[in-house]
């Protein structure tokens, strides 16, 4: 893993954060790891995320100023689950393999215990993506799959469910 | 299936969301359900009641009056349009008729022959009868999240099932 010359600093995600966000998922190779396929569904997908920053449910991870990764909690509009949470991570591509998504995660689970007393925090991972590492050693555990769940091409990619209490 | 006369399928209308509202405040329905307020069940309702413009909903009727909703919630992205999550309701009063059977027939030939779906999945919390309908209808499970609601009665789990088409 590479080092970073300074630190990380963290803030709740805000509306102007969104073409970043745009940037990075329409990326191919950060793209593949999510459901959406073309410009269109990308933009459906960041003002969806983008729209949880007016209850602060997102954070963005900056490193020189610049934002290079996002977090969202998907806060539960239901009562009866409101302390379960799921949640999805964005890191830049430059900015991969140098303990950034890590740190994003750590963060992310205080914030979502402190912030919104969520008990229980689980997340969707398609399987093959590196990601779901990062996930095992943050002590996530899996409950579940679907093994049909993306397809292209034909060709069906599994989705893995992980979940941790906080 | 259904031994009543007066039975029949249809697709749904936005008329019957009194009767959507109706069965989801009912105690015995809502426990089933992830609603617990009425901001909650009104915005269930809407979201639900939205897919009867993409007639992926089905109301079954008894002399014309509905008394059961099952609803493809279909799915907004193309890598994921082959399948989609399904509901089902049906009024308190008119369960154990074989209605839910019905509702869940109809439902995968819709997903399969007018949708072309793959498959289609649903999410019911432990306990709830419709599961044993669910494993009639060869549906498998495949994910089982412990302690997923947490209400009045203490925690309850989520399991997922699936059914290929």
């Amino acid at each position: 893993m590479q080092h970073l010359s300074s630190p990380l600093t963290f803030r709740p995600t805000i509306i102007e954060d969104a073409p970043h966000l745009l940037q990075w998922l329409s990326d191919p190779k950060i793209l593949r790891w999510f459901p959406m396929f073309d410009a269109r569904e990308i933009e459906d997908a960041v003002r969806i995320w983008i729209g949880y920053s007016k209850i602060e449910a997102g954070v963005t991870v900056l490193y020189h100023s610049e934002p290079c990764g996002m977090a969202n909690l998907y806060i539960q509009p239901y009562k009866k689950l409101a302390h379960t949470c799921l949640f999805s991570i964005i890191i830049k591509e430059e900015m991969r393999g140098k303990g950034v998504g890590k740190q994003l995660l750590e963060y992310l689970m205080k914030y979502a215990k402190e912030k919104f007393k969520i008990e229980i925090l689980h997340l969707e991972v398609y399987d093959g993506n590196p990601a779901r590492h990062l996930y095992e050693r943050a002590g996530f555990k899996e409950f579940g799959s679907q093994t049909r769940f993306i397809k292209e091409n034909g060709k069906y990619t599994p989705k893995i469910f992980m979940q941790r209490d906080l | 299936m259904v031994d009543i006369s007066g039975f029949d399928i249809r697709y749904t209308y936005v008329t019957d969301t009194p009767y959507l509202r109706d069965w989801l405040h009912h105690p015995d329905v809502q426990k089933w359900f992830p609603v617990s307020e009425e901001r909650e069940i009104e915005d269930a309702i809407q979201c639900w009641i939205g897919f009867s413009r993409y007639s992926s909903s089905l109301t079954a009727t008894l002399n014309g009056i509905p008394c059961g909703v099952g609803t493809l919630f279909l799915m907004p992205y193309r890598k994921v349009s082959h399948h989609c999550l399904f509901k089902v309701v049906v009024d308190p009063r008119h369960q154990r008729k074989g209605i839910g059977s019905s509702l869940l027939k109809n439902l995968k030939h819709l997903a399969k022959s007018y949708f072309h779906l793959d498959l289609i999945h649903i999410e019911v919390f432990e306990g709830n009868p419709l599961i044993r309908l669910l494993q009639k209808f060869e549906f498998h499970e495949f994910a089982r999240q412990e302690r997923f609601v947490k209400d009045q009665d203490g925690y309850k789990g989520r399991i997922l099932f699936e059914s290929f088409l």
